[in-house]
């Protein structure tokens, strides 16, 4: 398995992707019960959802790279949500999405002063974040969202978003008012086992899109070039591995650290906007960030503090809620039980195979459960997609913890010349 | 930055201009004068040594000469140039490049990262122009016959391939002033031949070369003149003349050296560590430590010779707990800890003085007397019972500052204000004080003063005669011969001679360290193992 490992990060994690949709068709082909698990509207639902989560992660990433951590990205999305929907309903949806980055950037100003500047401790200050946040969109609502038509001191009115498009050629948008064909909708018809599955996912990420979503998985590969590729990501990423070295060297710590603290911040608002957009909810509505911050940060820690492992953190985790959304009479989310036990039953190999005798165990009685759950019952209560995401992070940190590289002085304070 | 040149020269760089000139630098810390009005002048194209008791204040007036940290009053020239330094930055600039005493590179960054930031060759949109500054940096690594390879990680290296990339660091950005602080301390003497060879071409490239270093033999052996700090004021710059180094010590210390006592062998018929074919590693890889069998006895010293990354660090792991071994044993006093983790063979007796103070020693952040009880938390004075017993720990920490010379304003600093030196010596009080049975040792007084290195060598030996055993991992080979029983020299993970130190030299000891002596020397198969 050692040519895996040498595989450029985005390769591998395609690699991943196509094993596990594989495992997919296989047991949705084998049990007959349901066509949701590889649908396109299972895949336009999980990118809608994943991408605050994405975001979050990204936001995450930039902080962390420069050393400081950020768990108050949740409230930072608070913020950009409510400055979002603002923006929007009073400027259109574009415009909201850039007022709902500088909410971001405004909660991570706080965070960065409070810690670069005064020492606070990264934690105490995230979480000072994630209640100053809310508190300051409710504040805000009633003062403004009151006022408006259809609004209250917990909503705002309808926002507007910025438009859909399909994709040309693969999902038949149109070019000009010429209808272009459909390549990925005519395979996915085709029900070729495994070949139109991966059709309809990835058409499912290519239709009815929005482009502030395409925007912001734009933002996967344009963070690695700028994080690994220019200098400015090259000093950002010293001050969360070894700021004295970089100070030895001539650069700005505070500087850097609060160039990753602000962009965190902004990353954070931008998904705070898309929550408020038609794209998820349509409205300014209080609770609606509802933890994404925090799966964001899962998602970074599955990712290895990488941006293809974020977005691939960002939509294994969105995955179930988005099958939850579609999955009317249950049967999708049944089926599901059996491919996380077929996934536990692999990961248990693996762990023969490396000799971890107490991660094999884990897994194979995990696997044994759901694989028991699977055939004792027809259906599954609805919390059990809800709660898979958290489970899967559960389940990263139990058996890759080891690999995780934590950048090295991440959450150490820093004061020149000490 | 410059701030003009108030002497009636034009301020261009001239030949007989000094390349620094420094004048009445006082620099406080709290409760510490570290620079008592220090003034020393360095002439452009010499090698100037630095020389001074642990905590006399040569690092402190090094970071400021860089612009790491801002002297209190005095006034810095550099080429004749009145400068005030804010930042490194400013101090770059006027190419002054530092290697620190303890290493200022980022693990997690490949070689090529760590040597270019802050001076990154750049294309458009802020590309890091990779290509060229590989380019440069063979440039630069090939003509001093430096040798790395850009794109191995940091934390891959060992110590004597870090100096080197500290040394790139700085000529890749053309410093014409290099400043190196204790640059001799983690290297064995091979290594350190080859870097004065290098000073010796920078020097005639017409660099201008500051140093640190305790050893005086090197001093005398690399300098052009040497100037000697005491309790942060400078006692003198002499030339490198007619100087010798017992001339040195005593400016230094203010009084003679003590010399070392010869002692008898205390060498007792029971074993206290023993080391049964030990294997670390392998499975594909050549294994780090391949089939090492051992013993230390109570009274013994066992001295492990060997050149850097040659299986050494990884026995001394195996031995403490901090890896695990793929085959073999390790017993303590006939007890198998093969299994055991970490603590419980503290408890049991092990007191271990790490190679890497930095990353294995010391919490920097914290307090001198929570790091005087680091590793013995669980045990008196530290403890009592399930607690931590302030008041003990606090005046067990007291004794060691005394009894180890530490030299600090208070138990209650941060370690990380201490000197690199008095880390040290805190680390040995630490495990010296914690009546072990067993110390393993790893280059214990790396960066200790001489005066200071002598009073260690007497408490190891004391501490000999009272029964330890003692397993020393050393970088210096007088040491190695001076304070052994036995020397067992490691070569690819091997044990491949034990000899007897008192039928050594420096010089025999180097040539089987470098596996050449082995080829030539049949014995070497019967002396395999111990005796
Ligand atoms: N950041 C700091 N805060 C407080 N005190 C400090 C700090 N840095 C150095 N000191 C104190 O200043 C004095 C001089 O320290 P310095 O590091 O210059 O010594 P040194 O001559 O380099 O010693 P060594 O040979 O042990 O490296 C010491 O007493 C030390 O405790
Ligand atoms: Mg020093």
């Amino acid at each position: 398995m050692g040519w895996i490992s040498s595989l450029p990060g985005w390769a591998r994690w395609a690699l991943y992707a196509a094993i596990g949709i594989f495992v997919l068709s296989l047991v949705q082909t084998l049990t007959g019960e349901t066509t949701e698990l590889t649908s396109v509207g299972t895949s336009q639902a999980m990118l809608r959802w994943g991408v605050p989560i994405l975001l979050a992660g990204l936001g995450g990433l930039f902080s962390e790279r420069a050393g400081v951590i950020n768990i108050g990205l949740e409230g930072m999305m608070i913020l950009g949500m409510w400055f979002g929907a603002w923006g929007a309903i009073n400027y259109g949806g574009w415009v909201g999405l850039v007022v709902g980055v500088m909410g971001g950037v405004l909660g991570a100003l706080i965070h960065a002063i409070a810690t670069i500047n005064f020492g606070v401790d990264h934690i105490i200050s995230g979480v000072a974040i994630n209640i100053i946040g809310p508190a300051g969109a409710r504040y805000l609502s009633s003062e403004i969202f009151s006022g408006y038509d259809g609004g209250s001191i917990t909503q705002s009115p309808r926002v507007p978003g910025v438009g859909k498009f399909d994709m040309p050629f693969l999902a038949g948008g149109d070019v000009f008012g010429w209808q272009s064909p459909d390549l990925l909708g005519t395979i996915g018809e085709l029900e070729i086992f495994f070949l139109s599955d991966v059709a309809n996912l990835t058409r499912g990420l290519m239709s009815q899109v929005a482009p502030s979503t395409m925007v912001a998985v734009a933002l996967v590969p344009i963070s690695w070039y700028v994080l690994w590729k220019t200098r400015f990501g090259l000093r950002l990423r010293i001050c969360g591995e070894a700021p004295k070295q970089g100070e030895a060297q001539g650069i700005n710590v505070y500087l850097y650290k609060y160039y990753g603290v602000l962009l965190s911040g902004a990353l954070a608002g931008l998904g705070g906007a898309f929550i408020a957009s038609p794209e998820l909810g349509g409205i300014y509505l209080e609770g609606q960030v509802n933890n994404r911050g925090f799966i964001g940060l899962a998602a970074l820690i599955f990712g290895n503090y990488r941006p293809a492992g974020i977005l691939m953190g960002a939509m294994l985790f969105a995955y179930p809620f988005g099958l939850g959304l579609r999955d009317i009479n249950e049967t999708a989310s049944h089926t599901l039980l059996l491919v996380t036990a077929v996934a536990m039953a692999a990961i248990a190999l693996w762990a023969t195979s490396k000799g971890r005798r107490l991660d094999m165990v884990v897994a194979a009685v995990m696997a044994g459960l759901c694989a028991a759950w699977y055939f004792l019952s027809d259906t599954v209560p609805d919390w059990w997609v809800n709660i898979l995401p958290f489970v899967i992070v559960l389940l990263v940190l139990f058996f890759n913890a080891q690999r995780l590289r934590v950048p090295a002085a991440d959450g150490e304070p820093y004061r020149r010349g000490e | 930055m410059t701030q003009g040149n108030d002497s009636p020269a034009d301020g261009s760089p001239t030949i007989n201009q000094p390349a620094i000139e420094l004048s009445g630098i006082t620099k406080t810390f709290p409760g510490v004068v570290a620079n008592d009005d220090v003034s020393m002048t360095v002439a452009q194209g010499e090698i100037h040594a630095i020389c001074g008791e642990n905590g006399a204040g040569k690092s402190t007036l090094m970071k400021i000469l860089y612009g790491m940290q801002s002297a209190d009053e005095g006034t810095m020239r550099v080429f004749g140039d009145r400068v005030d330094f804010k930042s490194p930055t400013d101090a770059i600039d006027l190419g002054i490049g530092m290697v620190h005493q303890h290493f200022m590179l980022a693990d997690q960054l490949t070689v090529l990262e760590n040597v270019v930031l802050g001076a990154e060759p750049t294309k458009s949109g802020g590309r890091i122009d990779f290509e060229a500054a590989k380019a440069h940096l063979q440039e630069v690594s090939e003509s001093y016959g430096l040798d790395v390879d850009p794109d191995d990680l940091v934390e891959t290296l060992g110590v004597g391939e870090r100096q080197r990339v500290e040394i790139i660091k700085v000529l890749y950005r053309g410093a014409k002033i290099l400043i190196l602080d204790e640059p001799t301390a983690v290297l064995v003497p091979q290594e350190v031949e080859e870097l004065f060879r290098n000073m010796r071409e920078l020097k005639a490239d017409g660099a201008t070369i500051l140093f640190i270093d305790h050893k005086l033999e090197e001093v005398l052996e690399i300098a052009d003149s040497i100037t000697v700090l005491r309790h942060g004021k400078t006692v003198a710059t002499l030339p490198n003349e007619g100087v010798t180094a017992s001339d040195l010590a005593e400016l230094m210390v203010g009084s003679e050296l003590p010399s070392p006592e010869i002692t008898e062998s205390t060498v007792t018929d029971t074993v206290t560590l023993e080391v049964r074919n030990l294997t670390v590693g392998g499975g594909g890889d050549r294994p780090a430590v391949d089939d090492v069998s051992l013993k230390v006895h109570a009274g013994e010293i066992v001295g492990i010779a060997g050149v850097e990354g040659n299986g050494q660090s990884e026995l001394v792991n195996a031995i403490v707990g901090t890896v695990s071994p793929s085959e073999g044993s390790v017993f303590l006093s006939g007890e198998d800890i093969t299994r055991r983790n970490v603590r419980t063979r503290r408890e049991s007796g092990i007191a271990y003085v790490p190679e890497d103070r930095h990353h294995e020693g010391l919490l920097l952040s914290a307090p001198l007397w929570e790091n005087a009880a680091l590793g013995h938390q669980t045990k008196p004075p530290y403890a009592r019972g399930f607690f931590i017993d302030r008041a003990g720990a606090r005046e067990h920490t007291e004794t060691i500052r005394a009894g180890f010379d530490v030299r600090t304003p208070n138990i209650d600093v941060s370690a990380q204000t201490l000197s690199g030196g008095n880390q040290q010596k805190l680390i040995l009080g630490r495990e010296l004080t914690s009546n072990p049975k067993l110390l393993v040792a790893a280059h214990p007084t790396r960066g200790i003063d001489i005066g200071a290195q002598a009073a260690v060598w007497d408490e190891m030996r004391q501490a000999r005669k009272d029964g330890l055993a003692t397993l020393l991992i050393s970088a210096d080979l007088d040491e190695l011969i001076g304070l052994s029983d036995t020397i067992v020299v490691m070569f690819r993970g091997g044990v491949v001679a034990t000899l007897d130190p008192s039928d050594v030299t420096p010089r025999t000891l180097g040539a089987y360290m470098t596996g050449a002596a082995i080829e030539s020397d049949d014995r070497t198969d019967d002396l395999k193992g111990t005796p």
